[in-house]
């Protein structure tokens, strides 16, 4: 690119529609997502399976789509291989990997279909069981499932989902030996324990938020009549909504941390500037899209999009999705584990390296690591605000502009600047 | 010491008024009512909230301080129809309030107030002064919750104009020195506030509520109205938002 689209503000678009979007809502009235269906053709095809039987190590990894709700496909994920394939389906792994390999190797997983409706998770039949059993096994399992027809198309690809490979529809299904985490094993046979109650003491209990999501998908979690099939899409989100609201209300109990604080991290060609202020919580996701970025393929300028909550948090759905529940869990689980609070503002500067969407877990994961490190410290916003711009290509006013909580900082005042009195005046 | 008997429904007014701003509250008891003063955790909002011992049915009081936690007292307030009476009690040596509202009866433990001391109030001076219904108030908040997160008050002699703005999106309630009850606005005025606190402010109102606002330039907002048939007064500040360029 010959010009510098962060330059000037003329270049930024706020709210776009594919940002708003991203491939779930329909809102360009076209039939599939074109931006989606144009990383499809770019993904090489790969030969996974010539045959309607399928043997193979699942992570355990599986699947439950949203399309047709409420009847919706539930089934495993499962290579073409027998081995160790944990990792497959583990995103807390998956830092330092690039989007080639994630795609190349979430490509083989093979997603078994099998319509039922949502309530049917007790009395589903067999795939219906051997699917939740799956979702509670804490080591790869072998599967071998034979499909009605070969499976077909290459990857499917979301903003909130990671990447998985072709599919077919489930026939019969079969599993070896499966060895099962005790600990999602005691909240699945807690039929008294509501959902919520049950993702917190996983949580606590130090289970990965991706098997929290995954067994909440299936359905073993929660009091007994409420149990049903949740869309692995709506899953994801439940569970980083309710962990990452249980801590906020941790934290809002501790002291305001003594400094401004930035942290970052530059991974997938994204970069990230967690900004934390000495207040009380309050917190915020801007994000910007370079031009040639996953969501803002076709624009010449950058698209910024951000959605945030003030104390008492927010009852309105995140505009910006479900990454601003899977970044909210990082910074609060970070804020919990120091005994402090703060006010937070992620800024997210998406370049053009970030060709597609890998899934939710890249923000709650990165956010999640730049807080591993030492934080720079600042005595005063604006030499915080300063040290920013010197990290971010796109200027510090364009951020502002775009940033409630960043304009709440600098623009709201409080009641002692306006002088102490005894009386009520 | 406190023994009352009061109706829910003033109770849960209370609750909604001061629970926009705090979750936890000293209440100041007297022989005359109780009053009490808090301040957001940001320190943008204030309330100041009194209740008269004739807002009661029958009030006994000595001097002291009640640690409340508002949610735990809504949770119970819930239990019962507006019009049911609710009987407190203080227990001193356990430092619980007991409740009781139609069968059922509550204790709760009260917070330590040690930690919790009146907030100072600014001394303002607010060259601006006007009484106007709540519907106003309520529809003008209404508005501009539909494009913006702010909401710019200005005043001046001819009139009243609650004004949002956000990207092309525009929308203005403007009151004539008509629609509006008082009016002494010898100058042009106009403050930004925070939507959420300003509407959250008012949340509790009714349209016929009298509403009294305080008004300067950049500068906080009063506002005050009664509950309660007379007998409670609140006061709300509002810190402003200043957007200087």
């Amino acid at each position: 690119m010959s010009f510098n689209p962060a330059d000037g503000e003329h270049f930024v678009k706020r709210n776009p529609r594919c940002i708003l979007c991203r491939g779930t809502k329909n809102l360009c009235n076209r039939e599939r997502c074109p931006v989606l269906v144009k990383y499809y053709s770019q993904v090489r095809s790969k030969q996974l399976t010539d045959s309607k039987d399928l043997f193979g190590s699942s992570p355990p990894g599986v699947f439950v789509g949203r399309y047709g709700y409420p009847k919706v496909d539930i089934g495993p994920l499962v290579p073409p291989f027998k081995g160790d394939t944990f990792e497959m389906d583990t995103p807390e792994l998956w830092l330092g990997k690039s989007i080639d390999d994630i795609v190349d190797f979430r490509t083989s997983l093979v997603r078994g279909k099998y319509t039922v409706g949502v309530d049917d998770v007790d009395e589903g039949g067999r795939v219906v069981d051997y699917t939740r059993d799956m979702a509670l096994c804490k080591e790869p399992a072998e599967v071998e499932a034979i499909f009605n027809k070969k499976p077909s198309g290459r990857i499917t690809l979301s903003d909130s989902v990671q990447p998985y490979g072709p599919s077919a529809p489930i026939k019969k299904l079969d599993l070896g030996t499966l060895k099962i985490d005790r600990r999602l094993d005691r909240v699945y046979n807690d039929t008294d324990l509501k959902a919520v109650e049950a993702v917190l003491e996983l949580y606590d209990k130090g289970v990965f938020v991706s098997k929290i999501q995954r067994a909440f998908s299936v359905g073993a979690l929660g009091v007994d009549e409420n149990r049903r099939f949740v869309p692995t899409r709506w899953s994801i989100t439940a569970v980083d909504d309710n962990i990452g609201k249980n801590l906020r209300e941790e934290v809002k109990e501790y002291r305001p941390i003594d400094e401004y604080r930035i942290y970052e991290t530059w991974e997938l060609d994204n970069r990230w500037i967690i900004l934390m202020m000495p207040r009380t919580w309050i917190y915020e996701l801007v994000e910007a899209w370079y031009p040639e970025t996953a969501w803002n393929p076709y624009g010449k300028d950058i698209a910024i999009i951000s959605s945030h909550e003030h104390y008492e948090g927010r009852k309105k759905y995140a505009e910006i999705g479900g990454c601003f529940y899977a970044a909210r869990l990082a910074v609060a689980e970070r804020l919990k584990e120091e005994g402090k609070q703060a006010g937070t503002v992620i800024l997210r500067e998406t370049h053009p390296g970030y060709i597609m969407p890998v899934g939710v877990w890249n923000v709650r994961e990165n956010v999640r690591n730049a807080l591993k490190n030492e934080p720079k410290k600042f005595e005063t916003m604006k030499d915080a605000l300063f040290y920013i711009s010197t990290r971010l290509d796109i200027k510090i006013d364009v951020w502002i502009k775009n940033s409630e909580v960043l304009k709440d900082a600098l623009y709201q005042t409080r009641l002692e600047d306006f002088g102490r009195g005894e009386k009520w005046a | 010491m406190l023994h009352a008997e009061v109706k829910s429904e003033t109770l849960k007014k209370l609750v909604d008024i001061v629970g926009t701003i705090v979750d936890e509250v000293k209440l100041n008891i007297g022989s005359d009512g109780i009053n009490l003063k808090a301040v957001d955790p940001a320190h943008v909002a204030m309330v100041h909230l009194e209740l008269t011992k004739n807002a009661f049915d029958s009030y006994e009081a000595q001097e002291t301080e009640l640690g409340l936690n508002l949610s735990k007292l809504e949770q119970f307030l819930k239990l019962s129809s507006s019009d049911e009476m609710v009987k407190i009690d203080h227990i001193e040596d356990e430092n619980r309030l007991v409740l009781e509202v139609d069968k059922i009866t509550q204790k709760m433990p009260l917070l330590d107030t040690a930690g919790m001391t009146d907030p100072n109030v600014p001394q303002l001076d607010l060259p601006i002064h006007l009484v106007i219904e709540g519907k106003h108030l309520l529809k003008g908040v209404k508005a501009s919750q539909n494009i913006s997160d702010h909401i710019a008050l200005t005043a001046g002699p001819d009139g009243f104009d609650m004004f949002s703005e956000e990207d092309e999106d525009l929308v203005r309630l403007s009151l004539s020195k008509d629609d509006i009850k008082e009016l002494d606005a010898p100058e042009e005025v106009r403050s930004l506030f925070a939507l959420d606190y300003f509407s959250s402010m008012i949340k509790s109102v009714s349209g016929d509520t009298l509403i009294q606002l305080e008004l300067g330039r950049d500068y906080p907002v009063k506002l005050e109205f009664d509950f309660a048939e007379g007998n409670g007064h609140v006061r709300f500040l509002l810190a402003p938002r200043i957007e200087t360029s």
